[in-house]
Protein backbone atom coordinates (compact mmCIF):
# COMPACT_ATOMS: atom_id res chain seq x y z
CA UNK A 1 0.00 0.00 0.00
CA UNK A 2 1.54 3.69 -0.63
CA UNK A 3 2.83 4.70 2.34
CA UNK A 4 2.39 8.20 1.13
CA UNK A 5 -1.66 7.37 1.39
CA UNK A 6 -3.27 11.05 1.79
CA UNK A 7 -6.40 9.67 3.29
CA UNK A 8 -7.21 10.72 6.59
CA UNK A 9 -5.69 8.14 9.34
CA UNK A 10 -7.92 5.26 9.84
CA UNK A 11 -7.81 4.98 13.53
CA UNK A 12 -8.29 8.51 13.63
CA UNK A 13 -11.89 8.16 11.62
CA UNK A 14 -12.62 4.93 13.62
CA UNK A 15 -12.77 7.17 16.97
CA UNK A 16 -14.66 9.98 15.38
CA UNK A 17 -17.06 7.68 14.93
CA UNK A 18 -16.82 6.22 18.33
CA UNK A 19 -17.52 9.74 19.09
CA UNK A 20 -20.36 10.30 16.80
CA UNK A 21 -22.15 7.27 18.59
CA UNK A 22 -21.89 8.82 21.78
CA UNK A 23 -24.14 11.92 19.53
CA UNK A 24 -21.05 14.08 20.16
CA UNK A 25 -21.82 16.42 17.02
CA UNK A 26 -18.30 17.98 17.23
CA UNK A 27 -17.08 14.84 16.19
CA UNK A 28 -19.58 14.72 13.64
CA UNK A 29 -18.27 18.10 12.38
CA UNK A 30 -15.24 16.76 12.40
CA UNK A 31 -15.38 13.54 10.19
CA UNK A 32 -17.17 15.49 8.07
CA UNK A 33 -14.61 17.73 7.17
CA UNK A 34 -12.46 14.88 7.33
CA UNK A 35 -13.69 12.74 4.71
CA UNK A 36 -16.49 14.65 2.84
CA UNK A 37 -14.43 15.67 -0.19
CA UNK A 38 -14.19 11.89 -0.38
CA UNK A 39 -17.44 11.02 -0.53
CA UNK A 40 -18.36 13.63 -2.87
CA UNK A 41 -16.27 12.77 -5.27
CA UNK A 42 -17.11 9.05 -4.75
CA UNK A 43 -20.76 10.71 -5.52
CA UNK A 44 -20.23 12.46 -8.38
CA UNK A 45 -18.43 9.68 -10.13
CA UNK A 46 -21.62 7.91 -10.22
CA UNK A 47 -24.55 10.32 -10.03
CA UNK A 48 -22.85 12.91 -12.14
CA UNK A 49 -24.93 15.72 -11.77
CA UNK A 50 -23.61 17.98 -8.77
CA UNK A 51 -27.20 18.84 -7.55
CA UNK A 52 -27.99 15.39 -7.59
CA UNK A 53 -24.86 14.35 -5.39
CA UNK A 54 -25.53 17.41 -3.41
CA UNK A 55 -28.81 16.01 -1.83
CA UNK A 56 -27.39 12.53 -1.73
CA UNK A 57 -24.29 13.46 0.42
CA UNK A 58 -26.48 14.89 3.40
CA UNK A 59 -28.79 11.81 3.39
CA UNK A 60 -25.25 9.91 3.40
CA UNK A 61 -24.04 11.92 6.83
CA UNK A 62 -27.56 11.79 8.22
CA UNK A 63 -27.23 8.14 7.93
CA UNK A 64 -23.66 7.64 9.06
CA UNK A 65 -24.47 9.41 12.26
CA UNK A 66 -27.60 7.71 12.99
CA UNK A 67 -25.63 4.64 12.39
CA UNK A 68 -22.29 5.09 14.01
CA UNK A 69 -22.97 2.81 16.66
CA UNK A 70 -23.34 0.37 13.99
CA UNK A 71 -19.31 1.02 12.83
CA UNK A 72 -17.29 -2.21 14.29
CA UNK A 73 -14.35 -0.21 15.68
CA UNK A 74 -12.31 -3.55 15.74
CA UNK A 75 -13.17 -3.99 11.85
CA UNK A 76 -11.32 -1.27 11.21
CA UNK A 77 -11.42 0.34 7.91
CA UNK A 78 -13.57 3.62 8.66
CA UNK A 79 -13.66 4.97 5.26
CA UNK A 80 -14.51 2.24 3.51
CA UNK A 81 -17.67 1.56 5.54
CA UNK A 82 -18.39 5.08 4.93
CA UNK A 83 -17.95 4.92 1.30
CA UNK A 84 -20.15 1.59 1.12
CA UNK A 85 -23.22 3.98 3.30
CA UNK A 86 -22.50 6.64 0.27
CA UNK A 87 -22.62 3.94 -2.99
CA UNK A 88 -25.74 2.27 -1.73
CA UNK A 89 -27.71 5.97 -1.12
CA UNK A 90 -26.69 6.76 -4.77
CA UNK A 91 -28.02 2.96 -6.08
CA UNK A 92 -30.72 3.77 -4.01
CA UNK A 93 -31.72 6.89 -5.32
CA UNK A 94 -31.13 5.81 -8.80
CA UNK A 95 -33.34 3.01 -8.18
CA UNK A 96 -36.15 5.23 -6.82
CA UNK A 97 -35.80 8.46 -9.35
CA UNK A 98 -35.07 5.87 -12.27
CA UNK A 99 -31.85 7.85 -13.13
CA UNK A 100 -31.29 7.30 -16.73
CA UNK A 101 -27.56 7.78 -18.46
CA UNK A 102 -26.56 11.56 -18.92
CA UNK A 103 -24.67 12.49 -21.84
CA UNK A 104 -21.22 13.91 -21.76
CA UNK A 105 -22.24 17.72 -21.10
CA UNK A 106 -22.90 16.28 -17.27
CA UNK A 107 -19.97 14.59 -16.78
CA UNK A 108 -18.47 18.20 -17.94
CA UNK A 109 -20.25 19.65 -15.53
CA UNK A 110 -18.17 17.68 -12.61
CA UNK A 111 -14.96 17.18 -14.22
CA UNK A 112 -12.40 19.80 -12.98
CA UNK A 113 -13.17 20.39 -9.06
CA UNK A 114 -10.63 19.02 -8.12
CA UNK A 115 -9.12 20.46 -4.94
CA UNK A 116 -6.70 17.40 -3.60
CA UNK A 117 -4.17 14.38 -4.65
CA UNK A 118 -5.85 11.46 -4.95
CA UNK A 119 -6.56 9.10 -2.40
CA UNK A 120 -6.02 5.05 -2.23
CA UNK A 121 -8.24 2.35 -0.31
CA UNK A 122 -6.42 -0.52 0.86
CA UNK A 123 -7.16 -3.25 -1.16
CA UNK A 124 -7.57 -6.84 -0.14
CA UNK A 125 -4.70 -9.31 -0.50
CA UNK A 126 -3.86 -10.43 -3.90
CA UNK A 127 -6.53 -8.54 -5.57
CA UNK A 128 -4.91 -7.08 -8.18
CA UNK A 129 -3.57 -10.23 -8.91
CA UNK A 130 -6.63 -12.37 -9.02
CA UNK A 131 -8.93 -9.34 -10.87
CA UNK A 132 -6.19 -9.66 -13.38
CA UNK A 133 -7.07 -12.86 -14.44
CA UNK A 134 -10.57 -12.30 -15.08
CA UNK A 135 -11.31 -11.72 -19.00
CA UNK A 136 -11.28 -7.42 -20.02
CA UNK A 137 -15.00 -7.67 -20.98
CA UNK A 138 -15.77 -8.75 -17.20
CA UNK A 139 -13.00 -6.26 -15.53
CA UNK A 140 -15.09 -3.46 -17.44
CA UNK A 141 -18.48 -4.99 -16.73
CA UNK A 142 -17.69 -5.20 -12.82
CA UNK A 143 -15.96 -1.94 -13.04
CA UNK A 144 -18.77 0.50 -14.51
CA UNK A 145 -21.17 -1.55 -12.03
CA UNK A 146 -19.28 -0.78 -8.92
CA UNK A 147 -17.66 2.23 -9.90
CA UNK A 148 -20.16 4.29 -12.09
CA UNK A 149 -23.03 2.57 -10.44
CA UNK A 150 -24.70 0.95 -13.56
CA UNK A 151 -27.32 -1.83 -14.23
CA UNK A 152 -27.03 -4.51 -16.33
CA UNK A 153 -28.98 -2.89 -18.92
CA UNK A 154 -26.89 0.38 -18.94
CA UNK A 155 -23.75 -1.94 -19.09
CA UNK A 156 -24.81 -3.60 -21.91
CA UNK A 157 -25.84 -0.22 -24.15
CA UNK A 158 -22.47 1.26 -23.05
CA UNK A 159 -20.57 -1.56 -23.91
CA UNK A 160 -22.90 -2.80 -26.94
CA UNK A 161 -22.81 -6.19 -25.68
CA UNK A 162 -25.72 -8.13 -25.39
CA UNK A 163 -27.67 -7.93 -22.09
CA UNK A 164 -27.10 -11.79 -21.33
CA UNK A 165 -23.29 -11.91 -21.81
CA UNK A 166 -23.29 -9.14 -19.29
CA UNK A 167 -24.61 -10.46 -17.03
CA UNK A 168 -23.22 -13.70 -17.04
CA UNK A 169 -19.67 -12.04 -17.49
CA UNK A 170 -20.69 -10.68 -14.07
CA UNK A 171 -22.08 -13.34 -12.23
CA UNK A 172 -19.15 -15.57 -13.40
CA UNK A 173 -16.28 -12.87 -12.84
CA UNK A 174 -17.80 -12.31 -9.27
CA UNK A 175 -17.40 -15.85 -8.28
CA UNK A 176 -13.50 -16.58 -9.95
CA UNK A 177 -13.02 -13.47 -8.34
CA UNK A 178 -14.71 -14.91 -4.82
CA UNK A 179 -12.53 -18.60 -5.31
CA UNK A 180 -9.10 -16.76 -6.60
CA UNK A 181 -8.80 -14.14 -3.08
CA UNK A 182 -9.91 -17.50 -1.24
CA UNK A 183 -7.32 -19.73 -2.57
CA UNK A 184 -4.90 -17.23 -2.78
CA UNK A 185 -5.43 -16.41 1.10
CA UNK A 186 -5.15 -20.20 2.20
CA UNK A 187 -1.96 -20.36 0.29
CA UNK A 188 -0.57 -17.35 1.36
CA UNK B 1 -29.42 -22.77 5.34
CA UNK B 2 -29.13 -25.61 2.44
CA UNK B 3 -26.62 -25.17 0.59
CA UNK B 4 -27.89 -24.49 -2.66
CA UNK B 5 -29.89 -21.51 -1.01
CA UNK B 6 -26.37 -20.47 0.22
CA UNK B 7 -24.95 -20.18 -2.72
CA UNK B 8 -27.89 -18.65 -4.26
CA UNK B 9 -28.24 -16.33 -1.65
CA UNK B 10 -24.25 -15.54 -1.74
CA UNK B 11 -24.54 -14.33 -5.76
CA UNK B 12 -27.58 -12.46 -4.53
CA UNK B 13 -24.89 -10.92 -1.88
CA UNK B 14 -22.20 -10.15 -4.63
CA UNK B 15 -24.44 -8.53 -7.05
CA UNK B 16 -26.19 -6.42 -4.09
CA UNK B 17 -22.98 -5.21 -3.22
CA UNK B 18 -21.67 -4.40 -6.85
CA UNK B 19 -24.91 -2.70 -7.27
CA UNK B 20 -26.41 -4.35 -10.20
CA UNK B 21 -29.52 -6.15 -7.89
CA UNK B 22 -32.00 -3.54 -8.72
CA UNK B 23 -35.72 -3.04 -8.78
CA UNK B 24 -37.80 -4.80 -6.01
CA UNK B 25 -35.07 -7.24 -5.85
CA UNK B 26 -32.90 -5.48 -4.28
CA UNK B 27 -35.54 -4.46 -1.62
CA UNK B 28 -36.48 -7.90 -1.27
CA UNK B 29 -33.05 -9.18 -0.52
CA UNK B 30 -32.35 -5.67 2.12
CA UNK B 31 -35.37 -7.75 3.99
CA UNK B 32 -33.05 -10.82 4.03
CA UNK B 33 -30.30 -8.71 6.12
CA UNK B 34 -32.03 -9.22 9.03
CA UNK B 35 -30.13 -12.42 8.94
CA UNK B 36 -26.77 -12.48 10.27
CA UNK B 37 -25.75 -15.32 7.52
CA UNK B 38 -26.77 -12.96 5.13
CA UNK B 39 -25.26 -10.53 6.50
CA UNK B 40 -21.77 -12.25 7.19
CA UNK B 41 -21.92 -13.02 3.16
CA UNK B 42 -22.19 -9.20 2.51
CA UNK B 43 -19.70 -8.25 4.52
CA UNK B 44 -17.09 -10.10 3.11
CA UNK B 45 -18.44 -9.26 -0.30
CA UNK B 46 -17.75 -5.60 0.83
CA UNK B 47 -14.25 -6.29 1.89
CA UNK B 48 -13.53 -8.45 -1.67
CA UNK B 49 -14.98 -5.67 -4.22
CA UNK B 50 -13.48 -2.59 -2.09
CA UNK B 51 -10.77 -3.38 -4.36
CA UNK B 52 -12.35 -2.30 -7.03
CA UNK B 53 -12.28 1.28 -5.62
CA UNK B 54 -10.99 4.44 -7.57
CA UNK B 55 -8.75 6.76 -6.54
CA UNK B 56 -10.49 9.49 -7.45
CA UNK B 57 -9.37 13.43 -6.49
CA UNK B 58 -11.17 15.22 -3.70
CA UNK B 59 -14.05 17.29 -4.20
CA UNK B 60 -15.23 19.51 -1.58
CA UNK B 61 -19.11 20.18 -1.33
CA UNK B 62 -20.36 23.42 -0.87
CA UNK B 63 -21.30 24.34 2.63
CA UNK B 64 -25.08 24.47 2.25
CA UNK B 65 -24.87 20.21 2.53
CA UNK B 66 -23.68 20.72 5.56
CA UNK B 67 -26.18 23.15 6.64
CA UNK B 68 -28.83 20.49 5.48
CA UNK B 69 -27.53 17.80 7.32
CA UNK B 70 -27.14 20.17 10.65
CA UNK B 71 -30.62 21.07 10.23
CA UNK B 72 -32.20 17.80 9.54
CA UNK B 73 -30.29 16.51 12.30
CA UNK B 74 -31.07 18.87 14.53
CA UNK B 75 -27.16 19.55 15.65
CA UNK B 76 -26.50 22.06 18.20
CA UNK B 77 -29.80 23.92 18.27
CA UNK B 78 -32.75 22.98 20.38
CA UNK B 79 -35.37 24.39 19.01
CA UNK B 80 -37.65 25.35 22.06
CA UNK B 81 -41.01 25.61 20.22
CA UNK B 82 -44.60 25.37 21.70
CA UNK B 83 -45.03 22.00 20.05
CA UNK B 84 -41.76 20.31 21.72
CA UNK B 85 -42.45 21.62 25.02
CA UNK B 86 -46.43 20.46 24.84
CA UNK B 87 -44.45 16.64 23.50
CA UNK B 88 -41.99 16.76 26.61
CA UNK B 89 -44.57 18.15 29.44
CA UNK B 90 -47.49 14.73 27.69
CA UNK B 91 -44.81 12.59 27.62
CA UNK B 92 -43.64 13.70 31.64
CA UNK B 93 -48.05 13.34 32.33
CA UNK B 94 -47.88 9.83 30.77
CA UNK B 95 -44.64 8.85 32.45
CA UNK B 96 -46.92 9.80 36.14
CA UNK B 97 -50.24 8.56 34.75
CA UNK B 98 -47.78 5.50 33.94
CA UNK B 99 -46.44 5.19 37.41
CA UNK B 100 -50.17 4.62 39.12
CA UNK B 101 -51.27 1.99 35.91
CA UNK B 102 -48.27 -0.38 36.29
CA UNK B 103 -49.18 -3.26 37.35
CA UNK B 104 -47.01 -5.39 39.75
CA UNK B 105 -45.65 -8.15 37.35
CA UNK B 106 -45.95 -12.18 38.89
CA UNK B 107 -44.07 -13.98 35.62
CA UNK B 108 -40.41 -14.10 35.91
CA UNK B 109 -37.92 -12.98 33.14
CA UNK B 110 -36.69 -16.19 31.63
CA UNK B 111 -34.33 -14.61 28.78
CA UNK B 112 -33.40 -11.23 28.04
CA UNK B 113 -31.96 -9.54 25.25
CA UNK B 114 -30.30 -6.35 25.53
CA UNK B 115 -30.58 -4.04 21.98
CA UNK B 116 -27.48 -2.14 22.52
CA UNK B 117 -24.38 -0.07 21.22
CA UNK B 118 -22.14 -1.24 23.02
CA UNK B 119 -21.77 -2.43 26.71
CA UNK B 120 -21.76 1.19 28.27
CA UNK B 121 -24.96 2.20 25.72
CA UNK B 122 -28.26 -0.07 26.19
CA UNK B 123 -31.46 1.29 24.37
CA UNK B 124 -33.89 -1.43 25.05
CA UNK B 125 -33.63 -4.24 27.76
CA UNK B 126 -35.88 -7.07 26.30
CA UNK B 127 -36.97 -9.65 28.82
CA UNK B 128 -39.57 -12.86 27.95
CA UNK B 129 -41.32 -13.66 31.30
CA UNK B 130 -42.47 -16.88 32.32
CA UNK B 131 -42.84 -19.35 29.49
CA UNK B 132 -42.61 -16.88 26.82
CA UNK B 133 -46.05 -15.91 27.93
CA UNK B 134 -45.63 -12.09 28.15
CA UNK B 135 -42.75 -9.62 27.17
CA UNK B 136 -41.18 -6.38 28.79
CA UNK B 137 -39.57 -3.37 27.42
CA UNK B 138 -37.38 -0.95 29.29
CA UNK B 139 -36.02 2.12 27.77
CA UNK B 140 -32.59 2.38 29.15
CA UNK B 141 -31.20 4.91 26.65
CA UNK B 142 -33.27 6.82 23.73
CA UNK B 143 -32.07 5.48 20.60
CA UNK B 144 -32.13 8.08 18.23
CA UNK B 145 -34.84 8.27 15.59
CA UNK B 146 -35.85 10.35 12.68
CA UNK B 147 -39.23 11.42 12.54
CA UNK B 148 -42.47 9.73 10.64
CA UNK B 149 -40.60 6.44 11.84
CA UNK B 150 -41.15 3.78 14.23
CA UNK B 151 -38.79 1.11 15.86
CA UNK B 152 -39.93 -2.44 15.48
CA UNK B 153 -39.24 -4.92 17.42
CA UNK B 154 -38.96 -8.51 15.60
CA UNK B 155 -38.45 -12.68 16.86
CA UNK B 156 -35.19 -13.94 14.27
CA UNK B 157 -37.36 -17.64 14.24
CA UNK B 158 -35.00 -20.99 14.13
CA UNK B 159 -36.85 -21.27 10.71
CA UNK B 160 -38.62 -18.93 8.48
CA UNK B 161 -39.39 -15.39 8.11
CA UNK B 162 -38.91 -12.56 11.37
CA UNK B 163 -42.40 -12.60 13.25
CA UNK B 164 -43.22 -8.52 14.69
CA UNK B 165 -43.06 -8.20 18.77
CA UNK B 166 -44.52 -4.54 18.03
CA UNK B 167 -43.42 -1.08 18.37
CA UNK B 168 -40.35 -0.08 20.46
CA UNK B 169 -41.66 2.31 23.03
CA UNK B 170 -39.15 5.77 23.78
CA UNK B 171 -39.24 5.77 27.02
CA UNK B 172 -40.55 3.85 30.43
CA UNK B 173 -41.34 0.25 30.63
CA UNK B 174 -43.85 -1.32 27.85
CA UNK B 175 -45.75 -5.08 28.62
CA UNK B 176 -47.19 -7.02 26.35
CA UNK B 177 -48.88 -10.45 26.47
CA UNK B 178 -47.83 -12.96 23.66
CA UNK B 179 -49.90 -14.21 20.92
CA UNK B 180 -49.68 -17.62 20.02
CA UNK B 181 -47.79 -16.96 16.76
CA UNK B 182 -45.33 -14.92 19.06
CA UNK B 183 -44.71 -17.83 21.25
CA UNK B 184 -44.51 -20.15 18.38
CA UNK B 185 -41.96 -18.00 17.31
CA UNK B 186 -39.47 -17.69 19.78
CA UNK B 187 -39.33 -21.47 20.55
CA UNK B 188 -35.63 -22.25 19.53
CA UNK B 189 -35.42 -18.47 18.73
CA UNK B 190 -31.70 -16.86 19.23
CA UNK B 191 -32.09 -13.56 18.48
CA UNK B 192 -34.16 -10.21 18.48
CA UNK B 193 -33.95 -7.57 16.01
CA UNK B 194 -34.70 -3.91 15.13
CA UNK B 195 -35.81 -2.51 12.18
CA UNK B 196 -36.60 1.35 11.28
CA UNK B 197 -40.38 1.36 9.95
CA UNK B 198 -42.44 3.58 8.79
CA UNK B 199 -44.78 5.40 12.00
CA UNK B 200 -46.97 2.56 13.14
CA UNK B 201 -44.97 -0.22 11.94
CA UNK B 202 -44.50 -2.42 9.00
CA UNK B 203 -47.20 -2.21 6.12
CA UNK B 204 -46.18 -5.48 5.41
CA UNK B 205 -46.12 -7.64 8.35
CA UNK B 206 -42.16 -7.95 7.53
CA UNK B 207 -39.19 -5.70 7.98
CA UNK B 208 -39.42 -3.25 5.28
CA UNK B 209 -36.86 -0.55 6.48
CA UNK B 210 -33.20 -0.80 7.64
CA UNK B 211 -32.60 -3.49 10.28
CA UNK B 212 -30.24 -1.79 12.57
CA UNK B 213 -29.55 -4.04 15.58
CA UNK B 214 -29.72 -7.92 15.74
CA UNK B 215 -29.37 -8.84 20.24
CA UNK B 216 -28.99 -12.30 21.30
CA UNK B 217 -31.45 -13.68 23.67
CA UNK B 218 -29.62 -15.25 26.54
CA UNK B 219 -31.05 -16.63 29.89
CA UNK B 220 -32.67 -14.05 32.56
Amino acid sequence: MDRNDPLPPEIELAQLLQHCAARDSAAFRLLYDRTSPILFARLLRMLRRRSVAEEVLQEVYVRIWERAAQYEVNRGRALAWMVTIARYCAIDLMRRERLTLVGDDALAEVADESTAEPGAFEKPNHFDDCIGRLSQNTQQCLTLAFVEGHSHDEIARLTSNPLGSVKSWIRRGLMSLKDCLSKERQTA
Amino acid sequence: MKSSNRELVDRLAAEYVLGTLRGRARRRFERWLVSPQVRVMVNDWEQRLSGLEPSLQKVTPPARVWQGIEGRLELGRSRRSAVRWLAIAATVLLAILGLFTLRPVDLVATQQANIEADAQTIYWRVKLLGDNQELSVQVLARHPLESGKSHELWILPAQGNPVSLGLLPTSGTQHLVLTAEQRAALAGAKQLAVSVEPAGGSPTGLPTGEVIHVAPLSPA
